[in-house]
């Protein structure tokens, strides 16, 4: 399986107050995603959750906005699957990639390194393929600082 | 990879301010007209530097919008993970009161 390997689009972190193995339960068992998975503002049925959790198995969700009832269905297949530390998947349509890794900080805590990479093909020209976004991020920060600093 | 390059990320800071040509972008960076061209090609290549092809000094101008596009929808899926986690986050200080139910919980 080729997975790109650079290219970020952005790295989010968090520390959980829970053990690894439940943090990773809560990531991969519909029961659980339910409560959390859709963005604020919308929910995500339990019913609308399928997890086929092994390498090429699916993972997708349809989300439910709150008020319209408009629904937005992520559709994914995973990548990796190394119970309780790592997991990753492929978003069917666009491509996009993202890794999840669970690290037991020993104190019954757990940092979750969520990693996106790539860029939907509308935004892609064919030489620029997966995800500049960090580069991109580096140049919007630098445009930033050069506005800022004059 | 188009702005892995720290020139090239000068050169789109630089039409950020405004229309250039290769002449003009060579002074600030003290670079040779043909180095700055090949900047320019692999920033036209990811689509974000357009240049018109009839003028003799085909001015080099910053694609703004599709730089906006990108960045934007990059932020608003860092965003949704910000706030996903932050979710999670109750989900387990929930399922934690429901373990440990302290004092007279109803």
């Amino acid at each position: 399986m080729t997975v790109p390997s650079t290219d970020e689009n952005f790295t989010v972190r968090h520390v959980h107050p829970a053990p690894r193995d439940l943090v990773f339960a809560c990531l991969t068992t519909p029961d659980h995603l339910t409560h959390f998975w859709g963005p604020t503002g919308t929910h995500t049925p339990l019913e609308n959750i399928v997890v086929d959790l092994r390498p090429g198995g699916a993972f997708e969700t349809t989300m439910v906005n709150d008020r319209s009832g408009d629904t937005y269905t992520m559709r994914a297949v995973y990548v990796d699957v190394e119970a309780p530390r790592y997991l990753s998947w492929r978003e069917v349509d666009s491509g996009v990639f993202t890794e999840v890794t669970f690290v037991d900080l020993g104190d019954g805590t757990t940092e979750v390194v969520t990693v996106q990479r790539g860029l939907p093909p509308h935004m892609r020209t064919p030489e620029a393929r997966a995800g500049w976004g960090t580069a991109l991020d580096r140049a919007a920060t630098y445009i930033a600082n050069q506005g800022s600093s004059t | 990879m188009a702005l892995a390059d720290p020139t090239r990320v000068a050169i789109v800071a630089r039409l950020a301010g405004g229309d250039a040509t290769v002449k003009e972008l060579t002074e600030p960076f003290a670079l040779t007209q043909q180095a700055v061209s090949r900047h320019l090609k692999v920033l036209e290549e990811a689509g974000l530097v357009s240049r018109r092809k009839a003028a003799q000094a085909r001015p080099a101008s910053l694609e703004v919008e599709r730089l906006v596009e990108v960045l934007g929808w990059i932020d608003a899926r860092r965003r949704e993970w910000v706030d996903r986690h932050n979710r999670l986050e109750q989900h387990l200080r929930r399922l934690d009161g429901e373990r440990r139910p302290r004092g007279q919980r109803r």
